[in-house]
């Protein structure tokens, strides 16, 4: 490759950029309608390409996913879960603690974390039930039936059955203070990012351990790959990608994508059918990274503010993602 | 990032002391500065004020081989939390239960990546109560902790003490700790600009106020564990010396050590570095050049339990220049052949 030549951006001919004046913390594409959503720093749910504002929180946004069914749930710190699609629903409010994670299921079913407890609610809104843990949850996540919830904690995770008569934990023990948490997709495994810069994950089958180590920072973003052979991971200067087929990742080194420029990658989003990774960069770059052959196609500049959110719509042909700074960028990959 | 590093006060105290008094008064003055506050007993605070977080106090163990190393959690996400929102703060003001050591508070700013980015320590102030402090001092490991780490220390209710009582409650403050600033007050009357935005945590500050003592004559008292020893010395450092023995003195005694802080001249070069820790935790730099005229010394203090002078003068002697070149000399006489 020429070193005179820009490379060429596939946002300048395939997408849209916007600017918001405000922390892009989530965004996400609507369950039922493929709409664009996004949740920011300054309280506000933007929908659609034009971002129609609905002023879902009073503080900021904390955590942000699509919703159950349509629309996009997020906490605040103004202690509320909110669902917002045509409007702002507020669907609990907490008093004055944090809403910290929010996590949804197709099903119809939502969690929220507040403090050390997390709070299940059904498709309408309607409380289910509060688990409580030793410590403040960090992380929170559904697998992918839905029958499980996972919540991260200090010296490990709790996994609960969603539907269970008793609720008592299995309890994933591992010192030290864990944060994002993630299912394989086939409920296997329980991933999670820890404050050490570090993975730790857990065989669920027989409570075998996983260290995934040599991160120079803290994992703020991690997704499995759509059938789950690769565990995608953010905090290195490459998309660190951690095989889970053929025995490992016990004893196998990672594949690294897209690395070599000594800027850390900050968001990530694994595409919905293929292995092909999405990645934003601490510098704003944004490029996709095909894990087969490792070519990586550039698709948005540097910015000079960290990507913080990045994600794919459901059939994989449109691409969203934000900044700290508050700019919203999304491409569409469908054939013209 | 949608923020500049935001300066945080951490504000401990002894139960009673009038810390809500004096935040209570930093949140209804009008300054027109934009605080969060962090608290912990939600509910006393008699102000409405929608930057008020509800904390609690998680202290968790980091496994990064430093026994000492404890953070707080709760802060690591309540940080990372306030900078998504939009809007500048003008500080984070983190107030401690009673009860509680100011040591994780302190090093969850230095061990966390992401907080350090986003936040950086301003000062710790501890608020102490004039009448009752010598009996806590004598029946609390905490109070005298507060009182240790502390930059600045406000001797509030000083209207319930006669003068006497009051040099008595300042010369034990002294024995532990000779550089904060003390100020007295009464029900925390003191203005918000003298706790807040002090940048005592700034390199540059280390040791601008001279701590309150001749240099050479120890402070400590036989009622009290915490004391503090400062050496100083006019012959020019070595480095490499220098960082060797200090990383060595905070390896081993850095549980015992609660604050150090030193500015240093080295051998050949021009300009001040100045040092400070919180337990084992330490950072320095190269923070100006030295005034023409100046005197060169460099000087060192530490603050904690059961130190060792004799043994902490002679490691600071020894990594003079000088020392080092005698050092060198007679490794090399007793390598050269005989004559």
């Amino acid at each position: 490759m020429s070193t005179t030549t820009q490379p060429e951006f596939l946002i300048d001919s395939r997408g849209t950029t916007r600017e918001t004046d405000a922390y892009v913390v989530g965004l996400g594409f609507c369950r039922a309608t493929g709409t664009l959503g996004a949740g920011l720093g300054d309280g506000t749910v933007r929908i659609g390409t034009d971002l129609v504002t609905h002023q879902a929180h009073e503080g900021a946004v904390l955590a942000f996913c699509p919703d159950a069914k349509a629309g996009f749930l997020t906490g605040g710190d103004d202690g509320r879960l909110v669902s917002t699609a045509a409007e702002a629903v507020t669907l609990a409010k907490y008093g004055s603690r944090w809403v910290d994670q929010v996590a949804a299921h197709p099903d119809g079913l939502r969690a929220a974390s507040v403090g050390k407890a997390l709070h299940l609610l059904d498709g309408k809104g309607e409380a289910l039930k509060s688990l409580n843990h030793p410590s403040s949850v960090a992380g929170i996540a559904f697998d992918a039936k839905g029958k499980r919830v996972v919540a991260s904690h200090y010296n490990g995770a709790s996994v609960w059955f969603v539907n269970a008569k008793e609720d008592k934990p299995r309890f994933l023990e591992w010192k030290g203070s864990h944060g994002l948490v993630r299912f394989s997709p086939d409920g296997t495994h329980v991933v999670t990012a820890m404050q050490e810069n570090a993975l730790h994950g857990w065989r669920l089958a027989d409570g075998q351990h996983m260290r995934m180590s040599g991160y120079p920072t803290k994992t703020r973003s991690m997704e499995f790959t759509a059938k789950g052979r690769w565990l995608a991971t953010a905090g290195a200067e490459s998309i660190v990608m951690w095989p889970f087929f053929g025995g490992g990742p016990m004893g196998k080194p990672p594949t690294e994508l897209a690395g070599g420029d000594g800027v850390f990658c900050s968001a990530l989003a694994c595409h919905p059918q293929h292995e092909v990774v999405a990645a934003g960069f601490d510098d704003g770059l944004v490029l996709i990274a095909e894990i087969g052959s490792g070519k990586v196609l550039p698709v948005a500049p540097p910015s000079e503010s960290p990507v913080s959110a990045i994600a794919w719509n459901a059939s994989g042909n449109m691409l969203a993602f934000g900044t700290e700074k508050g700019l919203i960028g999304w491409l569409d990959f469908s054939a013209r | 990032m949608s923020q500049t590093n935001i300066p945080v006060t951490v504000l401990t105290g002894y139960l009673g002391a009038g810390k809500t008094t004096l935040l209570n008064r930093i949140l209804s003055e009008d300054h027109g500065k934009k605080y969060a506050v962090v608290i912990n007993e939600f509910g006393e605070l008699g102000v409405d004020n929608d930057l008020v977080v509800d904390a609690d106090e998680e202290v968790f163990e980091m496994n990064n081989g430093c026994i000492c190393c404890t953070v707080r959690g709760d802060l690591i996400r309540i940080i990372n939390g306030l900078v998504k929102r939009k809007g500048q703060l003008d500080g984070i003001i983190v107030e401690t239960t009673g009860l509680a050591d100011p040591a994780p508070v302190a090093q969850t700013f230095f061990a966390d990546d992401d907080v350090k980015k986003a936040a950086h320590l301003d000062s710790i102030v501890t608020v102490a109560d004039a009448k009752n402090l010598i009996a806590r001092l004598g029946d609390s490991s905490e109070a005298e902790e507060q009182i240790a780490f502390a930059d600045l220390i406000i001797l509030n209710k000083m209207d319930l003490v006669t003068p006497e009582e009051a040099a008595e409650v300042e010369r034990r403050i002294r024995a532990i700790n000779p550089w904060a600033e003390l100020r007295h007050s009464v029900k925390s009357d003191v203005p918000v600009t003298a706790v807040l935005g002090r940048e005592s945590f700034n390199l540059e500050k280390v040791l601008e106020r001279e701590p309150e003592f001749l240099n050479g004559e120890d402070h400590h008292s036989h009622d009290s564990e915490v004391m503090s020893i400062s050496l100083s010395t006019d012959k020019p450092l070595d480095p490499e010396r220098f960082n060797a023995w200090i990383g060595q003195v905070l390896a081993v005694k850095g549980q015992d050590l609660l604050r150090t802080k030193g500015i240093l001249s080295y051998q050949g070069e021009d300009r001040v570095f100045a040092f400070q820790a919180v337990h084992m935790l330490a950072d320095g730099d190269f923070i100006r050049d030295w005034k023409e005229g100046e005197p060169r010394v460099s000087r060192i203090v530490f603050i904690g339990r059961d130190l060792n002078r004799p043994k902490l003068r002679k490691g600071f002697e020894s990594c003079t220049a000088e020392a080092a070149t005698a050092a060198y000399e007679s490794e090399l006489a007793r390598w050269s052949p005989e004559a």
